[in-house]
């Protein structure tokens, strides 16, 4: 079959693999009907994750049909369109059982190099460097899906393909942004970027019934989106002084919510961006943070900064001075998906998430290697770049 | 080429930086390095000490120091093994997996792409690295 591969730093391309099999009882095989790009899936082609290896399969964010399931699978039938959560819950531990499924004990086979860089191992994610698990990834005709029971959503008839596709991730991770951060009625709530996950958590924050709800971007078109699919008022960071303008925005008081939707290759201006820029570089840091040390800075006195964003390892002037003197809650986490997928999915039937604008690019896998160009260059208006095998 | 080169030197490097990471963590703050491996796993102690406990439990009690506790909170039982050795770690989180999920999880044997000769050469070596942490 075919699949997008990482083949070396900033390489990938299309390659024939062999078709996955069953490994565990409790697998199924997933044939992909669309895979989606996601702006973490950069951090990894980029070489910034350091357990990538040539070879190894890309995607994380999907939707497909059951095509065989192991004779342990209880709940899940083969012939099922199911949205699958990128992230890999076993069900069993403690844990999953708290609902806190991106924590998962059993999901990551290779647990030692997180447990040296970070004290603990997380949950394995779809095709996110051996680190992680090295799971193959869903742009590819068919995936393997482990505990496909935890982790595949069957979704109702009449939610289309490109909206579906996004309750695997980017919805999920953007309602999760605002329901740690106790977004409710009255709220102002500040979003640093527009993309898939950022707007995501922009609409979130207005269901949960954020009084204001501002974008911050960069890209024109990005911003243009977030107007209008979300409602969201934006700022463009490269035309205005954003603190400034985020205190003139809300009375001198700060965003009641920072929500950090960017992550470690996150861009800014002026000198401390282009400082960071050349730490990392230089792998004097591993993550670049000023979008994270901006959400702490304008937040309000005794408000919440959620960090969505992908971070691996160090962050250098972390301003633990603000978050200690303000008084601030700091919230944070990959996304439990699995708690929020099911109602996530209620709410599309019903019309009140659509995440289908996001794919600006549907595409087959052949143009794989062109979609995550476009997608990282955001040539073209480029938001999310989708892979659909049968196309 | 080159850049799977430099791909696989970046993995290396990363893992020879967490390498001395540690070395540096271990020397410093804890001179007398932990003796025990502990994890939890999520049952009651009587289902890892009773006669119908997995055989791998049993096995890995027969060659180490095997000890176990009640969580506090009841969050299960505390196990550890002392060892200074990845595979009995190994083994353990295998034990913890059978018990929790029914199965032990494995990657091994997926499909992936084309690995190259560095690739395959390194491959091995590093995801066992990865499985048992460094050592």
């Amino acid at each position: 079959m075919k699949a997008v591969c990482w083949t070396g730093i900033n390489e990938v391309s299309v390659e024939d693999v062999p078709e996955p099999g069953l490994l565990n009882r409790r697998d199924a095989i997933v044939k992909i009907i669309a895979s989606a790009t996601c702006g973490s899936d950069l951090h990894l082609i980029d070489g910034y994750v350091p357990t990538m290896m040539a070879g190894d399969i890309l995607g994380h964010e999907f939707l497909g049909e059951i095509v065989e399931v192991g004779p342990d699978v209880r709940d899940r039938r083969v012939g099922e369109r199911v949205v699958v959560c990128s992230i890999i819950g076993c069900g069993g531990c403690h844990y999953c059982r708290q609902e806190m499924y991106s924590l998962c004990d059993n999901s990551n086979p290779n647990p030692g190099f997180l447990e040296t860089l970070i004290g603990h191992a997380t949950a394995g994610i779809f095709a996110y460097s051996h680190a992680l698990g090295g799971y193959a990834g869903s742009h590819a005709e068919y995936v393997r899906v482990p505990f496909v029971d935890v982790n595949a959503f069957p979704v109702p008839e009449g939610v289309s393909d490109s909206n579906a596709v996004f309750a695997s991730d980017a919805v999920p991770t953007g309602w999760m942004g605002a329901d740690i951060a106790g977004v409710g009625p009255g709220d102002v709530v500040a979003v640093w970027g527009c993309g898939g996950v950022g707007q995501m958590a922009m609409l979130a924050a207005k269901l949960m019934g954020a009084e204001r709800v501002i974008g911050i971007d960069r890209f024109p078109e990005r911003l243009a989106m977030t107007e209008k699919r979300i409602g969201a008022e934006t700022i463009d960071y490269e035309k205005t002084d954003l603190l400034g303008t985020l205190k003139e925005m809300t009375g001198g008081r700060g965003p009641d919510v920072c929500i950090e939707a960017v992550g470690m290759e996150g861009h800014g201006t002026g000198a401390q961006y282009a400082f960071d820029r050349t730490k990392q570089a230089l792998r004097l840091q591993t993550d670049r943070g000023l979008p994270l040390r901006q959400a702490i800075h304008a937040c309000r006195k005794g408000g919440t900064v959620s960090v969505m964003g992908v971070y691996l390892g160090f962050v250098d002037k972390f301003p633990m001075g603000a978050v200690m003197n303000k008084g601030l809650t700091l919230r944070s986490g990959q996304q439990h998906g699995q708690r929020y997928i099911p109602m996530l999915l209620d709410r599309m039937a019903k019309g009140e998430i659509d995440a289908a604008h996001l794919e600006t690019h549907p595409m087959g896998l052949d143009d794989g290697p062109r979609g995550y160009e476009m997608f990282k260059r955001k040539e073209d208006g480029c938001v999310r770049a989708v892979f659909y095998p049968d196309r | 080429m080159t850049s799977v080169i430099k791909s696989v030197a970046a993995a290396s490097a990363g893992l020879a930086a967490a390498a001395i990471g540690r070395r540096l963590l271990s020397r410093r703050a804890t001179p007398n390095p932990a003796e025990w491996y502990a994890l939890t796993i999520e049952c009651a102690p009587e289902v890892l000490t009773g006669p119908d406990r997995p055989g791998e439990l049993a096995r890995l009690v027969e060659e180490h120091d095997v000890r176990f506790s009640e969580a506090p909170g009841g969050r299960g039982t505390e196990v550890a093994v002392r060892t200074s050795e990845g595979a009995p770690r190994e083994r353990l989180r295998a034990v913890k997996q059978l018990i929790e999920t029914g199965e032990v999880l494995r990657v091994e044997g997926q499909t992936e792409g084309h690995r190259t000769l560095v690739g395959r050469t390194v491959l091995p070596g590093a995801k066992r690295l990865m499985r048992r942490g460094i050592r």
